[in-house]
């Protein structure tokens, strides 16, 4: 049975890699590609995702990748596991390998309809910036990747947080809207007992 | 050619709220990108140029405006711009003009109380519970706006916030609950 539902999966992948590889010269998306929901990609500027990644369902919401520039770059790495993940893109968005996500929104400016907004507001907005997510991050349901946050390597973020603006080391878990309080997991994990 | 074709979808919904809908007034200049739910019994006013849209090839973004009761006011004024916005009514919302929406939900009720049978709150009133919202607000996506709070003009409302207070003109608010925020 999970043979099956991995067979469906993978034709399913190969046809949207065939529609983005071949149709779209600024997409391009890594062989074995297994997919359960749909995948919108969508923009003018370059994607580029890694072999052997995973699109679950989660809540019925597939991947969703909207670039609103020519000179706007999205790179996802291998192994990734993206159910549900918005990605809305102005300049850069790096991710790296064997990275977990749920029903998540990376988005690297505050709004995203610019061209609508009054020259009072788009100068008191926050400028857009890079965001990049190490390997091996783990982002929970409905979790908040603002403009010019660098999230290390092995990270966890907890339900419902919104990181903005700052780095955070490797190793720990993010908490709070908006994300103040960092905890070493290692020092978690060693307060349960379970290291 | 889309925008055309919205110009089109946004004329034929009007002419069918005149004959159908006797509740739902709309100014002319309405664009339909994507779907737009009106439903219940209240009085919905939208004013001029608004339009309506949401990410494309995604079935779940749509704009959806809804008043709960009878007696329920939903005014949007000109020019505003709603991207898979969810507005809920009970009382009254008013919504200002040149406003930009994404993806938030803004609602004037609890729905249900907090006691154990769950039934309809009892101590909400229209003049405690209205929602007022300035000109040339900005809602961030996956935000919510609750009962009872007035936004001033010239608010940016952060992706992800929960206004639970009111906010005063010309500030940022961000977090949950949301707290006046500065860029740092």
């Amino acid at each position: 049975m999970y043979l099956i539902f991995m067979v469906i999966g993978l034709i399913r992948g190969t046809c949207y890699v065939i529609y983005y590889n071949y149709l779209k010269r600024n997409i391009k998306i890594g062989f074995p590609f297994i997919v359960h929901a749909e995948v919108r990609i969508i923009g003018p500027g370059t994607v580029s995702i890694g072999k052997r990644c995973v699109i679950l369902k989660n809540a019925f919401k597939g991947l969703t990748i909207i670039t609103f520039s020519k000179n706007a770059k999205v790179i996802i790495g291998d192994k990734c596991a993206l159910g549900g993940t918005t990605i809305r893109c102005f300049g850069m968005v790096e991710i790296g390998n064997k990275t977990m996500t749920a029903i998540s929104l990376i988005q690297d400016s505050f709004i995203v309809n610019y061209d609508r907004l009054g020259d009072d507001i788009k100068r008191r907005l926050p400028a857009s910036r890079n965001i990049s997510i190490g390997t091996n991050a783990c982002l929970a349901e409905n979790s908040f990747v603002m403009n010019g946050s660098k999230i290390g390597d092995d990270c966890v973020l907890s339900s419902g947080s919104w990181c903005n603006g700052a780095a955070y080391p490797d190793y720990v878990l993010i908490l709070g809207n908006p994300a103040r309080s960092t905890i070493p997991i290692d020092k978690l994990l060693r307060l349960k007992g379970e290291l | 050619m889309r925008e055309f074709l919205a110009r089109v979808r946004g004329l034929i919904f009007i002419t069918m709220c005149k004959f159908t809908r006797k509740n739902v007034t709309i100014g002319s200049g309405l664009k339909i990108y994507k779907r737009l739910e009106i439903s219940g019994k209240g009085r919905i006013i939208i004013g001029r140029n608004c339009m309506v849209c949401g990410i494309s090839g995604d079935p779940s973004q749509y704009v959806c405006l809804e008043t709960l009761s009878p007696n329920a006011v939903i005014r949007i004024g000109d020019n505003a711009y709603l991207c898979a916005a969810r507005i809920q009514a009970k009382f009254q919302i008013v919504i200002g003009n040149d406003v930009l929406i994404e993806e938030a939900g803004i609602m004037d009720t609890d729905f249900h109380s907090i006691a154990k049978d769950r039934g309809i709150p009892m101590n909400e009133k229209a003049d405690k519970c209205q929602v007022t919202v300035g000109n040339r607000v900005c809602v961030g996506a996956r935000s919510s706006i609750l009962k009872g709070t007035t936004i001033g003009d010239d608010v940016i409302v952060a992706p992800g916030a929960i206004v639970t207070m009111s906010v005063k003109p010309g500030y940022m608010v961000a977090g949950n609950p949301a707290k006046i925020f500065t860029h740092g």
